[in-house]
């Protein structure tokens, strides 16, 4: 049963929720129903194998015994996996971030201790995440931008920073990472990418009003560079996804705690199976 | 500890490519970490082996290339102009890292668009300004 859950959790319930659009107006209950999802897959997957092995056991069959090995090998290299892939995104993406900072600190022109402008012509705006975190623009961009809409892209960069975004990625980057490929959703991870900007989106708009952020995002998607246009269409088509987000009025009342409930729900179920089969077991 | 709140904002790394590229224009293309100490200790308390540590941090990246000195000490020379080496990190050729990590390190604003793109974007935009009113930008 837990063996089921794991595979259904980690292929199939990404695919069906990322379908469900209405997700995208309630985007932080949606970012914890997505957790919840992705948490009860690894218990599942990490707990289901023993407990077979426990309940062939009882059930007195003699030879599960000598299951118990692979069994347990079996929960360690999941377990292990994850840890493995969790190291090695974590230290890729503080190494870029690090060099990168000292790139934008040595050549940007400093606004404050947050804020570098790079001085290019082209118009883009990131940030990079962290513990010295910077927001990077270009004179590019002050140049496209008025007022309002600078303020609208600061306020959303600014949400992504205080907000620990990066982090919320980077947990499902190692958790897709480590899933066996044929069990991959890659929908779940464009899902959850599009979801943190949704929320970002959300910052900026109660700082600056919807149109003063829908106008910065055409403004810098119509002034982008060629040479750094790399096969982009999906981030073009989350653009297009988020500009609509904006016309739209907020999420029906009952959404939020719909998604809240179906959460719990999802983490419980592994919980529960696993209740139940060690209640099982010593009675 | 000023040199600690220097380090911190990440202003020395801009005051050395400063120092390298005026001494640069002074005539001497390659310079020892000495050297830039001696012109950034005017009017501040700075640790010689802070100053080490930052140009070897900038060597690294690509901004200054790491050469072998007449004597034990290593010599650095800035990798560019300020707009050459802006353009080049704009465009990620700097680092060595491949682009994958470099997108995943940062989280931009939006990504590329083609022209069809573009268009669809404006469309969207003006059912934006039509539902929440055109008041709200000031520009027409």
């Amino acid at each position: 049963m837990l063996a089921a859950l794991a595979v259904v959790l980690t292929a199939v319930a990404p695919r069906a929720m990322a379908r469900q659009e209405v997700f995208r107006r309630s985007p932080r209950a949606a970012l914890l129903g997505w957790q919840a999802v992705s948490l009860a897959a690894v218990v599942s997957a990490v707990s289901a194998a023993p407990l077979a092995v426990h309940a062939l056991a009882l059930g007195g069959a003699g030879w599960a015994a000598w299951a118990a090995v692979p069994a347990l090998a079996f929960s360690g290299l999941v377990l292990g996996r994850l840890l493995w892939s969790g190291h090695l995104v974590g230290t890729r993406l503080r190494a870029a971030r690090r060099e990168h900072r000292v790139l934008v600190d040595a050549l940007g022109e400093a606004v404050d201790d947050e804020v570098r402008v790079l001085a290019h012509p082209t118009p883009t705006a990131y940030c990079l995440p962290g513990l010295r975190r910077r927001v990077v623009l270009t004179e590019g961009t002050l140049r496209a931008l008025p007022g309002e809409e600078l303020d609208a892209v600061l306020a959303h960069e600014r949400a992504h920073l205080r907000a620990r975004h990066d982090l919320v990625l980077e947990f499902f980057t190692v958790l897709h990472q480590s899933a066996p490929s044929r069990l991959q959703a890659p929908e779940a991870l464009r899902e959850v990418r599009l979801l943190v900007e949704v929320l970002a989106d959300r910052a900026a708009r109660r700082r600056t009003g919807p149109v003063p952020l829908a106008r910065a995002l055409v403004a810098l998607a119509g002034a982008s560079h060629p040479e750094t246009a790399l096969a982009a269409t999906a981030d073009v088509s989350a653009t297009r996804t988020r500009m609509a987000l904006l016309a739209e009025d907020d999420a029906p009342g009952w959404l939020a705690p719909v998604v809240y409930a179906f959460a719990a729900g999802v983490l419980a179920a592994p919980l529960a199976l696993l209740g139940l089969a060690l209640g099982s077991m010593g009675a | 500890m000023p040199t600690k709140t220097i380090n911190k904002l990440g202003e020395l790394e801009r005051a050395v490519m400063d120092q390298v590229w005026a001494l640069g224009e002074s005539g001497e293309p390659s310079v020892s970490v000495r050297q830039v100490h001696e012109g950034l200790l005017r009017g501040r308390d700075l640790a010689y082996t802070t100053v080490m540590t930052v140009m070897g941090r900038l060597a690294d990246a690509g901004l200054l290339v790491k050469e072998r000195g007449s004597g034990r000490a290593y010599l650095y020379a800035a990798a560019g102009t300020r707009e050459e080496l802006t353009a080049s990190s704009m465009l990620g050729q700097l680092q060595g890292l491949p682009s994958a990590d470099r997108r995943a390190a940062m989280l931009h604003f939006l990504g590329d668009a083609t022209a069809e793109e573009i268009a669809d974007l404006k469309a969207a935009l003006a059912e934006v300004e039509k539902r929440h009113g055109r008041s709200n930008g000031g520009r027409s």
